[in-house]
């Protein structure tokens, strides 16, 4: 029988249909998609002892607690700590994958001088001659850390400049400093004692302060319910994440929040809502609604939900001092459910800040975001962990990542009680990583270290005999024996929280209502810069995450 | 026309003759374990009758997966028996305290992280469950690794049709995503990957 090309074609036909239903096609596709995950060039986690070991997350001054699993000395996953007395097993999704950051393709790992690769040694001898050429200048991003002792000794025995850049939350609480005279780390929010809850723009359930503080006490005492125990009630003219899930959203005009709090502080007085007598702003209600796009009805109706449930605190989204200064017609200033003092203030104060210009040089600490804008006309030393800015003038210098670093973790701005934590080096860094302070000792051998700075710190609480440790098991400090045992609890993932706030009231004087849109503290060149709140990528991984807890009626 | 359908009917038998028959064997690569291993033996003969007995969760919920070498010297210090396994156990692996090179069905890939304490204790699953009747085998099975994926036949499943399989074949997530759904066990993907 000869074979036709009609045999062939129904043959072939018959062959494809029946292999369709067999595995072949199916099974290949699944093996296929396995063998792509072991590519060899694919990092693959590695094989060994698994343990756990609790430390402090360093990726932004919130210093939430981690519980990181460890597979033959290396991460390979974060968790939040659930007995954490601030975070309480919350983590925004950055921390989640932070052990994974450490194999970032834009890690840095190499040094770069304007863009070509360099050593540390010549990178060290620039900065040498630099110091013996003028005045150099020291950024930090997280001030109050024993990296920023070493920053601070060195500033001063090389007649340079320390400076820090203040977040935003720091910077919300600059007016009430400029109007106290209180240094800004010593102020906080005393949230969990607040009743209403006023943020004018700021993303309190959308990765502001500490991840997981608010956002446990909005699930925990609101959640949702028609008449909630703390009401939060949001301006922002867009309907964000937070005004999506706060208790009532008042959409205003773009930019016109300061015309609001005066249109509010107008009703308030003018009603005799608050006991305070003054000052009264010079915007009347109607400009004021004419200003905003609300009703003068709608204003007042504000006013009066503000005062319902008291205590109240206002939060704003930046230094507007308009805002701010409706904390102090309402009462909140100094007071439980406010704005309230922090015992003890350890943050070394910024140096009197020369013009950048004059400046010869700058260091400025992997701490500080890339958004930060240094001064053109100045030789600059950036330490980094990842590469986000590109090709960047002068120096960039490779930081240690996460974990790679010992180091501390101060009370983070918005806290109403004071904090220290340690951030142990879990991994050990690779060869070419240097911190900032590592290269700036190797300059001047006789500055501290950063560990015996952190031992100095552990003594002085302990000799203080105040707060209480929170570990596997939380602990006076009056009952730990030793200072070195307090310190051994700190680097395990321990973290020591001060007393309550101070209870006495600190005033702020407050003459006449505020016109400008800045106040007089916290207008050096590094802290008048605005950084992000929170990364975009990172808002949105946070937002459609199922890793934040679901409020109570929605769990129901 | 009756032409065209016998062609037809002719490619498709051959097709699916070589994606049952043939395909499977192509597939998988079969190799022998290193010994032959029985369960039934140890079981019947030594009173290991628990899979803890060799097989132990520790304290601290660490498995200690197949045994290692220290723990059959417990028995196999000397050769008990005339065996070729038992020669080669004693003098490959026990005198010169070299681990057995076992090739394990369930090797799960790297960022995979599994917890056998908390499966067996706190979910009380039985070893059964998931491995199937092992510790009855009378000698070691063939070892079947997929050449593509390069995991043993254990995990994607035996039955290459996906019907008709025994509740324990298979280990791949989707296997455990039916089990954890079955038991109303809900866990984020870091519960199960590093």
């Amino acid at each position: 029988m000869k074979l036709s090309r009609r045999d062939l074609l129904f043959g072939g036909a018959g062959a494809l249909a029946g292999l369709v239903l067999t595995p072949v096609p199916w099974k290949l596709l699944s093996d296929v998609s396995i063998w792509t995950q072991n590519f060899p060039w694919i990092p693959q986690p590695a094989h060994g002892p698994v343990d756990t070991k609790f430390s402090t997350c360093t990726l932004c001054e919130g210093g939430c607690g981690l519980r990181v699993r460890m597979a033959a000395g290396c991460p390979v996953g974060v968790a939040g700590v659930r007995n954490h007395p601030l975070t309480r097993g919350a983590l925004c999704p950055l921390a989640f994958a932070a052990h994974q950051l450490n194999w970032h393709p834009r890690r840095l790992r190499e040094v770069r001088h304007n863009g070509r690769p360099a050593s540390w040694s010549e990178a060290q001898a620039a900065f040498e001659k630099a110091c013996g050429e003028g005045p150099i200048g020291i950024v930090d991003g997280r001030p109050g850390r024993a990296a920023s002792t070493v920053f601070t000794a060195f500033t001063q025995k090389h007649h340079g400049s320390y400076q820090s850049v203040l977040s935003v939350e720091s910077q919300a609480l600059a007016p009430y400093a400029d109007w106290s005279g209180l240094p800004v780390s010593s102020l906080g929010y005393d949230l969990e004692n607040a009743r209403t809850i006023v943020s004018f723009g700021a993303p309190v359930l959308d990765g502001w302060g500490t991840p997981g503080r608010f956002t446990r006490l909005w699930s925990e005492h609101a959640g949702g319910a028609a008449d909630p125990q703390l009401r939060l009630i949001h301006i922002d003219p867009s309907f964000s994440r937070t005004a999506a899930r706060a208790w009532r959203w008042v959409p205003i005009c773009e930019g016109s929040e300061a015309q609001l709090a005066a249109g509010v502080a107008r009703v308030l007085l003018e009603e005799r809502l608050v006991s305070a007598k003054g000052p009264m702003p010079r915007l009347t209600l109607e400009d004021a609604a004419a200003q905003t796009d609300l009703s003068t009805e709608a204003i007042r109706d504000l006013a009066h939900t503000m005062v319902e449930h008291q205590p109240v605190v206002v939060i704003a989204a930046d230094g507007n001092p308009s805002i701010a200064a409706l904390n102090v017609l309402l009462g909140a200033v100094g007071a439980p459910g406010g704005i309230v003092r922090k015992r003890a203030d350890s943050h070394p104060q910024a140096s009197a800040a020369p013009a950048p210009s004059s400046l010869r040089a700058l260091l400025v600490d992997s701490t500080v975001p890339w958004e930060f804008v240094t001064p053109a006309s100045t030789e600059v030393f950036r330490f980094a962990a990842w590469d986000g800015g590109g090709e960047s003038a002068g120096w960039l210098l490779p930081a240690p990542g996460f974990q790679e670093e010992l180091t501390d973790v101060p009370t983070p701005s918005t806290s109403a009680r004071e904090m220290y934590a340690v951030a142990a080096n879990l991994v050990t860094p690779p060869a070419e990583i240097q911190s900032a302070t590592q290269f700036l000792r190797q300059i001047d051998a006789t500055l501290p270290e950063v560990e015996k700075v952190i031992h100095a710190r552990c003594e002085e609480i302990f000799h203080a005999r105040e707060g209480t440790v929170y570990g596997e098991h939380s602990v006076d400090v009056a009952t730990v024996d030793t200072a070195a045992h307090l310190e051994e609890q700190l680097r395990q993932g321990a973290v020591w929280l001060g007393d309550s706030p101070v209870s006495a009231k600190f005033r702020c004087e407050l003459k006449e209502w505020p016109t400008e849109n800045r106040v007089s503290q916290g207008t050096s060149w590094a802290s008048t810069w605005i950084p992000p709140v929170f990364p975009a990528l990172a808002t949105k991984l946070y937002q459609e995450s199922t890793l934040r807890e679901l409020p109570a009626w929605r769990l129901a | 026309m009756k032409r065209n359908i016998l062609t037809f009917g002719i490619g498709m038998a051959l097709a699916l003759s070589i994606g049952w028959i043939a395909f499977p064997h192509v597939l998988y690569v079969r190799q022998q374990q290193p010994l032959e291993f029985r369960h039934k033996t140890h079981s019947e003969k030594s009173g290991l009758t628990q899979c803890d007995s060799c097989h132990v969760v520790g304290a601290d919920g660490e498995f200690s997966g197949i045994a290692g070498v220290e723990t059959c010297a417990g028995c196999h210090a000397d050769k008990v028996g005339t065996t070729k396994a038992e020669a080669t156990l004693v003098d490959l692996y026990v005198k010169p305290s070299r681990q057995t090179p076992w090739l394990v069905y369930s090797r799960q890939p790297a960022n995979v992280w599994f917890s056998h304490a908390i499966h067996a204790r706190r979910a009380g699953l039985a070893c059964q469950d998931c491995h199937g009747s092992m510790g009855e085998t009378d000698q070691a099975r063939v070892y079947e690794q997929d050449r593509i994926s390069g995991y043993s036949r254990d995990i994607s499943g035996h039955s290459m049709s996906g019907l008709f399989r025994a509740p324990h074949d298979g280990m791949k997530m989707s296997d455990c995503e039916d089990c954890h759904h079955r038991r109303n066990v809900q866990v984020g993907c870091l519960g199960c990957h590093k």
